[in-house]
């Protein structure tokens, strides 16, 4: 049976609903189960990484609440029972939430890099990228989607049936492509090592280093292409290069994280020209200052255009 | 806490393979300023660290120096106050009706000597609330804040594998490269005690006891630090499979070992799982058969990776530098009793400066932790 667009359209805005609702219920299942396992509310780093230390703690709690309250609203007035301005306030607070996370994520990723967004709990460790962003700002759309859909009814015809699956594979197939989440999964499913538990040759470190565009734009201001340190944190291995720029000396640091194809690599720069502070807490914050306001393009990442 | 020569055992000591891979280096090198550059390092990467002002207030105390805990050598005792020498000078500190002292056995402060190395832990407003213990300022200058809560003199702690038997006499290697194996003496009176806990007092078989310091440097155990593992130290239990482990917070037990090179005040951890790629296992290949795995799965850090340590049983909290590796925490796949049973693991083997911070008590052993990587 041809199925004109506007009703392909009513469909989707339908299935919008259900979707959010499963969405919201898992991911705050998946925090539930990765607080319960570590006996710790505030178990992880994603968002709550930005906040101080004490307010983690209720930042975290806030977020798997309101999750799991929008979740549960949106299943509640779905139908019939509070159809009309309550099932459009759910609607709406979902949207916000969404549209928060997006730009909490956009700043999350440029002041913690090194996150993941935890929104699936354990399986939501990779660094949050602009998969991730992409993913919360679709959702807040499906959200303001499903902004005066009628109550949802019972199962229909099965051509609606059908059109209702299609919507929901098509959907569930752009959210897998826009979530880290999968292959994180794949890998547990593989029983594959966690990057964390792998050891990396730092050959192999350095080798992807030498290969990647934000070495390319650094290389000229280095004085040795031999690391004077190089060290692990975890995912990420730091490999620190002296380097002259702007006729300063400098140490240029080279994080690398050790999983995935298209992994990230980050670069920064540090003056080593600054004089020597009375205490070790005055000279990392003299550095720190220092490195903000004179060091061109100090924190870079790959898609940016470099120093000088 | 005390400075120990080498010691030797009748020159029929042999050295075994080094449990803990990597250690070599930093025997050598110790927790140089090279280490405490890193975190500076990666904050040229990754801004703004995931600690609050106070937090990050400690880590640029590099390395972070206690808050409540003073660490020396006892100057004077008199019947209302003690003075400890310092390398920075003396320091006076209030003696209490609850002050609690451990010589071996809680004894009242009147059996310390001038002369006895001690760590107190002081009364603190800072860390009453329990989740200030990160905050590396020094506590404000009050009469309270001078008040010795508890003090240990002479405490020390012998982990390892016990490679000779004499009698009440132990040589064990604690796996720390580049030490001679420690002597421990098992006190008269403590020998059932410790029999309790550590039935196999053989060759081959782990012992972790707590005692008193000799002056020759030898250890007086006069109390079981946990129960003997039942394996042959050579052949400890798989480690759990990959899969086990979760990327957020690991519980497990937390103990203490002994300065050694160390600063007596340093707040560190030493952790089991130092990357062997960069942290010196190439310039120390040992025995593989040695070199085991920690019986939790723990992420590769690095010297001066951040960790932060919870003492469940006090709620106490602080991000602390990994300042060394930790033989024992490869070694004993034990589980601590303090309040709970923790999962069977040493996640963390602090300092005795940052144990007693965090409001663990050193005659007992440990306390039920969780880690978390701090950023």
């Amino acid at each position: 049976m041809f199925v004109g667009g506007a009703g392909l359209l009513a469909v989707a805005r339908e299935v919008q609903i259900p979707l959010l609702a499963v969405l919201l219920i898992g991911g705050c299942a998946a925090k539930a189960r990765r607080a319960l396992g570590a006996r710790s509310i505030d178990a992880g780093i994603g968002p709550t990484g930005m906040f101080p230390f004490r307010l983690q703690r209720p930042a975290a709690i806030a977020i798997v609440v309101s999750e799991f309250a929008l979740g549960a609203g949106l299943l509640v007035t779905a139908g019939r029972l509070g159809a009309g301005v309550p099932a459009n306030a759910v609607r709406v607070a979902t949207a916000l939430l969404f549209l928060t996370a997006a730009a909490v994520l956009a700043e999350l990723r440029t002041r913690r890099p090194d996150v993941g967004c935890g929104c699936f709990g354990d399986v939501s460790s990779t660094p949050v990228g602009w998969r991730t962003i992409t993913r919360a700002g679709l959702l807040g759309a499906a959200a303001v989607a499903s902004l005066g859909v009628p109550p949802l009814r019972s199962l229909g015809s099965p051509d609606w049936l059908g059109e209702a699956l299609a919507a929901t594979a098509a959907e569930l197939a752009l959210l897998a492509v826009l979530s880290p989440e999968i292959g994180e999964m794949m890998v547990r499913l593989g029983r594959a090592e966690p990057c964390e538990l792998r050891r990396v040759p730092v050959a192999k470190t350095l080798d992807r280093l030498w290969a990647s565009a934000s070495w390319r734009r650094y290389q000229r201001y280095l004085i040795t292409t031999t690391p004077t340190d190089v060290w692990r944190e975890g995912c990420w291995r730091f490999a620190v290069f002296p380097g002259i720029l702007s006729s300063r000396r400098v140490e240029v640091v080279f994080a690398v994280y050790m999983s995935g194809r298209h992994a990230p690599i980050r670069a920064g720069v540090i003056d080593i020209d600054t004089p020597p502070a009375t205490s070790p807490s005055a000279r990392y914050s003299s550095l720190t200052v220092y490195r903000k306001s004179t060091i061109l393009k100090n924190k870079i990442n790959i898609s940016s255009n470099g120093p000088g | 806490m005390t400075s120990r020569g080498s010691q030797s055992h009748g020159g029929q000591v042999r050295r075994k393979a080094h449990v803990c891979a990597g250690c070599a280096d930093l025997a050598v090198s110790g927790p140089s300023t090279r280490y405490a550059r890193r975190a500076l390092l990666r904050a040229a990467v990754f801004d703004n660290p995931v600690f609050d002002g106070r937090e990050q207030e400690l880590w640029a105390h590099r390395p972070p120096i206690a808050a409540n805990v003073v660490t020396g050598v006892l100057a004077e005792v008199t019947p209302r106050a003690i003075v400890i020498s310092r390398p920075d000078g003396e320091r006076f500190l209030a003696l209490s009706p609850s002050t609690a002292t451990w010589l071996g056995a809680k004894v009242s402060p009147s059996a310390l000597r001038a002369g006895d190395p001690v760590i107190v832990r002081r009364r603190a407003h800072l860390l009453a609330s329990g989740s200030a213990a990160a905050d590396g300022r020094p506590p404000a200058e009050s009469p309270s804040a001078s008040v010795a809560e508890r003090i240990w003199a002479r405490i020390g702690r012998v982990a390892g594998e016990i490679m000779e038997v004499r009698g009440r006499e132990l040589l064990v290697d604690t796996g720390q490269h580049g030490r001679e194996p420690e002597r421990v003496v098992i006190a008269e009176a403590s020998l059932r005690h410790v029999q309790v806990r550590f039935p196999r007092l053989t060759p081959g078989y782990l012992i972790d006891v707590i005692g008193t310091r000799r002056d020759d440097g030898c250890l007086l155990a006069v109390t079981p630090a946990t129960a003997q593992p039942p394996y042959l130290a050579a052949h400890p239990p798989a480690p759990p499979p990959t899969d086990a482990y979760s990327g957020g917070p690991i519980s497990g037990a937390a103990v203490w070992h002994e300065p050694g090179d160390e600063r007596a005040d340093l707040l560190g951890v030493g952790y089991a799982a130092l990357d062997p790629e960069t942290e010196g296992e190439a310039a120390a290949p040992g025995d593989a058969a040695h070199q085991h795995e920690p019986c939790a799965r723990l992420p590769y850090l690095s010297l001066g990776s951040a960790v932060r340590v919870r003492n469940e049983c006090a709620d106490r909290a602080a991000v602390l530098p990994v300042t060394s590796c930790s033989p024992s925490a490869r070694q004993f796949c034990d589980r601590c009793v303090k309040c709970g049973t923790s999962p069977r693991a040493r996640v963390a083997d602090l300092t005795m400066a940052a144990f007693v911070e965090l409001g663990g008590n050193l005659e007992d052993g440990c306390f039920n932790a969780t880690l978390t990587l701090a950023g």
